[in-house]
């Protein structure tokens, strides 16, 4: 379950939160980097389907890295994050994401990410971030 | 009867399987006297982010949860799916808290339940939300 796919590596997560709901790969993509998670036993609802929640902290965890990236590693957070569920996900897919950032001020950012599993979107998020401070 | 770690009196455990037992216990509460809907968890390690916070992820979770459970408890329907929810987060919630959710029904049909909610701790409000669910019969 830990073992990363092939071209990719384990993705380093500092949050508790998402230590628990990993583990999550990456891979540099042309648009930048590229997140995959494995949904498991774990992930899903009493029906078999990957739950909401699961798909939400997907987002801020993949998304929060790419922000992270394009402000040079400064603490930001999460203020605001739209989500649509287009398509049910189920236990041994391949969740995958490579999220974009819209727009950058010097206090915010605008980002987003299309959720794939086998070439549909199966979830989009949209977010908005506040760039607290630079290491 | 399990008071969740000192939550409330009257604390329902609803963390029976699958991811919300993963990221539980949650518990529901006796209803709001204005119809409102209310849950709550206490903040354990594993919810949090290594800024000291509860973890983004955590409280969508936590609110996907309380509407979800709303939304068939309102219709009655054997199952439902989330079609979108959309929040902001006003401040944070930290280690030990105890993290509550009040959700309302504003509008049902036969197949979709619009939902407004919100978590607060205590007196300070945290995360407000805005959702639409299909419901299935």
């Amino acid at each position: 379950m830990s073992e990363a796919p092939p071209g990719y590596a384990q993705a380093e997560l500092l949050d508790p939160f998402e230590v628990h709901i990993g583990p999550v790969f990456e891979r540099c993509d042309d648009g930048g980097r590229r997140f995959l998670l494995i949904a498991d036993e774990r992930h899903v609802n009493m029906r078999g389907v990957v739950h909401g929640g699961l798909l939400m902290t997907l987002a801020d965890l993949a998304i929060g890295q790419a922000v992270w990236d394009a402000t040079g590693h400064a603490t930001v957070v999460t203020v605001g994050m739209q989500s649509q569920f287009l398509k049910p996900a189920h236990v041994g897919d391949r969740i995958e994401v490579t999220p974009q950032i819209v727009r950058r001020t010097k206090s915010l950012v605008f980002a987003r990410g299309d959720f794939m599993v086998e070439g549909e979107v199966i979830y989009t998020a949209t977010s908005l971030w506040k760039v607290l401070a630079n290491r | 009867m399990d008071q969740a770690g000192g939550i409330l009196d009257g604390a329902e455990g609803i963390s029976v399987g699958g991811f919300n037992r993963f990221i539980g216990p949650l518990y529901r509460l006796p209803d709001e006297p204005d119809g409102r809907t209310h849950f709550a968890f206490k903040v354990l390690d594993k919810h949090m982010n290594f800024l000291g916070t509860v973890h983004g992820g955590m409280l969508m979770a936590f609110l996907d949860i309380s509407m979800s459970r709303t939304s068939r408890l309102a219709s009655g329907a054997k199952s439902c799916s989330t079609i979108s929810l959309d929040c902001e987060f006003l401040a944070a919630a930290r280690l030990g808290d105890v993290v509550e959710s009040r959700i309302r029904v504003a509008r049902k049909t036969k197949t979709m339940a619009f939902m407004t909610g919100e978590i607060s701790v205590g007196a300070d409000l945290l995360v407000t939300a805005q959702g639409i669910w299909r419901l299935v019969f």
